[in-house]
């Protein structure tokens, strides 16, 4: 710590960082345009200019170190004067068009000029006149309001890894644009909107919407995936017209990605669920909350009472609240007496907590958002967090820019590929191979404490198998080169704070819990704890759903049996979620939900689940309702009611309360409160049953090879997440649907070549099980042999090609190819 | 794509430094030597071979006035016309280049052959008039020996 006096107040600060964040963190208030901290210092507004005794010339703050016994005026007349002609230069090329510029009483630039009362200027000079750049979905480029501080091509490279956006040129005609000036083809993340200190970058879906003076702002937790970050809304007139981060609010601090930013407007989607629904012959007609409700109860008492509580099953959302999950589960247990609840989440994250379970003996392992920092190496495993949990990915990406090793094994080019220091490109699916060949490898060289692990109980049978993976075994069903993985064994096994990072969702068939259980026996050899192994649960509530106890229990059917196997149920209770576009092999789901004899889908739109059920019940979305999300940290966050249900759209846990009621069945819940301090009192009983230090064990998983590529279906289908969506949820927003609005498949050049497709050809693919169409996308992203494509959208019908079967290690489909001429 | 030789020679200036940005401007002079100015494929190129992004790579070249940010003759003349030279005669220098090789100020010939450039003082006052072409030096310019020069710039 040293001694520094600014504007006489004495303080004491860390030794090594700057004017601007010594008085930043001690509240003293120094102007500037182009300092973020997430960013390095640049110093070229030269706005922060401070005095510094015995200093000649005044220095920038930004980047001028505080020293020992320095004395520092922020505000003296020398001071001002010099802001006021900063200020005064730039306003020579700024154009005055406040009057119709979305960031005008919430402009940087503008507060300044205001704050420093710059006169007319003495000078003239050149302004630019060009036309905006409007051609992108989201983000419109107007490079008159421009004042050069850079700040949007520095977060792009710097901090999102992305690099869209250059300052090209030099002097005055320099412009912020795509490289060539082509559309600008990005993250669509939008951090450049919030950080650009004038209306030089706007949003489109906000543009003239509203003055921001006549703004609402009320905060929110997003609802995308499980990161949880908190949103700024801004509401006019009972409607969500912007969402943005704000610096010092909630665990992204500032930052968000493309969803939270764009993708809120799904809740006006036209497809929203006004009022419940009723199926009579092959058509749906209105009906009313009595109505509607007392059909489902009376349907599912008679189901009950003709078959057995267990005749019935349900599925629970993790996008829903807590106190809906777990009203659900209680109107399941409690009410009708069926333990049949589950979720999509058994493809997902319940793999992980099996494994975390098998391994080290504990029941929860929530995430740290912050984890990546300070690790010698960090190792990701067929997952791209930078796309599934993207302000977390950042994390990773600065984790990497201080000095940790980035070593990332994946089938394909991602971001964090192009930013690793390792790029293991194996075959996608062979995961388990590689990590049971670094542990040979570790095993052979003794890099670990053998002593210590020995006696881990399932260590003879972990060296067993593992015995078998000598790096040229591994190398032949991975792809990589034994050297590879002997390097990536001794790299990883030598570092002494080490991290593997690996989100199992849903939504892609390249890895399994086997893929999890590999991955902790690696960590538990090298005598790493449960918080060396990063699984962040999938969606923003995912973590929350399954404590509020929507998993089988006590002999409950989970999702494999309730909806791939006909004839096991009778009734289904589905809220929230499309298990015929979210899970596998959605054509044996939906003749499973054929066969039922009542389906009631309770959902905020109309989906392709619901078009299959007896009664349609209209939930109010996520701004309509209160509640809590508990996300990919165990942390729980309140979500906040921000503007009206839609049509007679009620929370979903009421309508089940409701639902009870019809049946006769007292479920409690008389209000808000009660739901939530009863599910909460749920939860905490919940994890004290679940504390306890852990006791690892090794349960060796060998490599099973999924449905191997013969002659005729030659090429091996990755299903994976893309940036701009999460599940299909977002699907129903309007701007993200600007940026990718259907699915595609992507594939390789040289295999496109060889069926002579090209960019936007129309491709049929079959696999074993079915076909669909899909658009192709020609890339070099992808290798040979393998093709990908996102599962998101409900009408790309992927789910009908794929499958899922015993296999932990992975659920990997062959597919065919063909041109459609 | 560059070819193998370039990509070792990228690779080789690659490993000088710790930040592989550090290596974009001698990348650029490659890209422009291959490419004969830097085209928006010769940017392509340096931004794959340094795995940087391409805004990056254009922001940087288009910072630096001396890349060659239109296409080039074969041959690029760099020719001094500040004050010794132009006491000595650089200026009619200028329309000999142009009246003999129709090469004019700031452009390129018709064949392709040879660009001119009109340079600042390129510090050979003592010999002046001074040019370059391309990166080779030549003093006490008339234009007799203009020609016997450009002889080896074919």
């Amino acid at each position: 710590m040293i001694e520094i006096t600014i504007d006489d107040r004495k303080l004491s600060v860390e030794k090594g960082i700057t004017i601007l964040e010594a008085a930043r963190r001690n509240g003293i208030k120094i102007p500037n345009l182009c300092f973020d901290k997430r960013l390095r210092p640049y110093g070229g507004c030269r706005m922060c200019v401070v005095e510094i005794e015995g200093g000649r010339k005044l220095a920038s703050a930004c980047g001028h170190p505080a020293r020992e016994g320095m004395v520092i005026k922020t505000n003296s007349p020398r001071v001002r004067r010099v802001r006021q002609s900063v200020l005064e230069f730039l306003l020579v090329h700024h154009p005055l068009d406040c009057p119709e510029c979305d960031k005008a009483g919430e402009c940087a630039l503008q507060d300044l000029v205001f704050e420093y009362g710059v006169p007319e200027t003495r000078f003239t000079g050149e302004r630019k006149h060009a036309q905006p750049d409007v051609r992108g979905p989201l983000i419109e480029l107007i490079s008159n309001r421009c004042i050069l501080c850079a700040k949007c091509v520095r977060i792009c490279s710097q901090y999102q890894g992305r690099g869209a956006l250059g300052l090209i040129g030099r002097g005055f005609p320099t412009v912020v644009q795509p490289a060539f000036g082509e559309v600008l083809e990005c993250d669509y993340c939008g951090q450049c909107i919030d950080i650009c200190p004038t209306g030089a970058l706007i949003s489109k879906p906000y543009k003239y919407k509203a003055r921001p003076w006549f703004l609402e702002e009320k905060e929110n937790i997003c609802s995308f995936c499980g990161v949880g970050c908190t949103l700024t809304l801004g509401i006019r007139e009972g409607r969500i017209l912007r969402s943005k981060g704000r610096e010092g609010a909630g665990i992204n601090d500032g930052n968000l990605c493309g969803r939270g930013r764009f993708g809120f407007d799904y809740i006006y989607s036209e497809n929203r669920l006004r009022t419940p629904l009723i199926k009579e012959g092959d058509e749906f007609r209105d009906a009313s909350w009595e109505e509607a409700l007392t059909y489902v109860a009376r349907s599912l008492s008679s189901i009950r009472d003709a078959h057995g509580p267990n005749s019935i099953g349900a599925i629970g959302s993790p996008r829903c609240t807590v106190e809906d999950n777990y009203m659900l589960a209680k109107f399941m247990r409690a009410g009708l007496g069926s333990g049949n609840i589950a979720s999509s989440e058994a493809f997902g994250y319940a793999g992980a907590l099996r494994a975390f379970s098998l391994s080290f003996g504990i029941g929860s392992n929530p995430a740290d958002l912050a984890s990546p920092l300070g690790r010698d190496v960090i190792l990701v495993l067929e997952s791209d967090p930078t796309i599934t949990h993207p302000v977390f990915g950042l994390n990773i990406l600065r984790a990497k820019r201080e000095g940790s090793r980035l070593l990332v094994a994946d089938y394909r080019e991602t971001k964090l590929t192009r930013h690793s220091n390792t790029w293991l490109q194996l075959r996608p699916g062979t995961l388990v191979a590689l990590l049971n060949g670094m542990m040979n490898v570790i095993m052979d060289r003794g890099l670990f404490d053998r002593d210590r692990v020995s006696g881990i109980r399932g260590f003879s049978s972990l060296e067993a198998v593992v015995k078998e993976y000598t790096p040229a075994m591994v190398s032949e069903i991975t792809g990589l080169t034994g050297e590879a993985v002997t390097d990536a064994a001794v790299t990883f096994a030598n570092a002494p704070r080490r991290l593997v990072i690996m989100p199992l969702a849903v939504s892609e068939n390249n890895k399994g819990p086997g893929s999890a259980l590999a991955a902790a026996n690696l960590l538990i050899l090298l005598g790493e704890e449960p918080s060396s192994l990063q699984v962040p649960a999938e969606y923003c509530n995912t973590y929350g759903m399954l404590e509020a106890g929507i998993m089988p229990r006590g002999g409950g059917m989970d999702v494999f049996d309730m909806l791939y196997k006909p004839g096991h149920l009778r009734a289904l209770y589905i809220m929230g979620e499309d298990p015929l576009v979210s899970m596998p092999d959605s054509r044996k789901i939906k003749n499973t939900l054929r066969s039922l004899d009542f389906l009631v889908v309770q959902d905020i739109v109309m989906t392709e689940a619901a078009e299959l059920a007896n009664v349609v019940l209209p939930a109010s979305s996520w701004g309509e309702k209160e509640g809590h999300f508990i996300n990919a940290g165990g942390l729980r966050q309140r979500i906040r009611k921000v503007v009206e249900a839609t049509g007679k759209s009620q929370p979903d846990w009421q309508i089940l309360r409701n639902l009870g009621l019809a049946m006769g069945i007292n479920l409690g819940a008389k209000s808000f409160q009660d739901i939530t301090k009863e599910a909460d009192d749920f939860i905490a009983g919940g994890r004290r049953e679940a504390e306890g230090a852990p006791r690892p064990a090794f349960h060796p998983v060998a490599y099973e090879p999924e449905e191997p590529c013969d002659s005729e279906f030659t090429y091996t289908l990755v299903t994976r997440d893309v940036l701009q969506h999460s599940g299909n949820m977002s699907t129903r927003s309007e701007a993200l649907k600007l940026v990718q609005a259907e699915a595609f498949l992507e594939i390789n050049e040289k295999d496109a070549e060889r069926h002579a497709i090209s960019d936007e050809s129309h491709i049929k693919i079959t696999s074993r099980r079915g076909a669909v169409y899909l658009r192709a996308k020609v890339t070099d992203a992808v290798p040979e042999g393998v093709v990908s494509t996102p599962v998101h959208f409900p009408s790309g019908g992927i789910n009908e090609l794929t499958h899922f079967s015993g296999n932990t290690c992975s659920r990997l489909d062959a597919v065919k190819i063909e041109r459609v001429k | 794509m560059f070819n193998d030789t370039v990509l070792k020679e990228i690779e080789g200036i690659k490993a000088k430094y710790p930040d592989r940005r550090s290596a974009l401007l001698p990348s650029l002079y490659i890209a422009q030597r291959e490419f004969g100015w830097l085209s928006r494929e010769a940017m392509t190129c340096v931004a794959r071979s340094l795995n940087l992004p391409e805004a990056v790579v254009r922001g940087t070249a288009s910072f630096y006035s001396m890349y060659k940010h239109k296409p080039a003759g074969r041959h690029v003349i760099q020719l001094c016309t500040n004050i010794s030279c132009m006491i000595l005669g650089a200026g009619k220098l200028v329309d000999f280049l142009e009246t003999r090789y129709g090469v004019p100020a700031n452009g390129t010939s018709g064949d392709g052959r040879f660009s001119l450039v009109i340079m600042e003082c390129i510090g050979a006052c003592g010999t002046a008039p001074a040019m370059l072409v391309n990166t080779d030096f030549y003093d006490n310019l008339s234009e007799k020996r203009i020609e016997e020069i450009l002889e080896n710039y074919k």
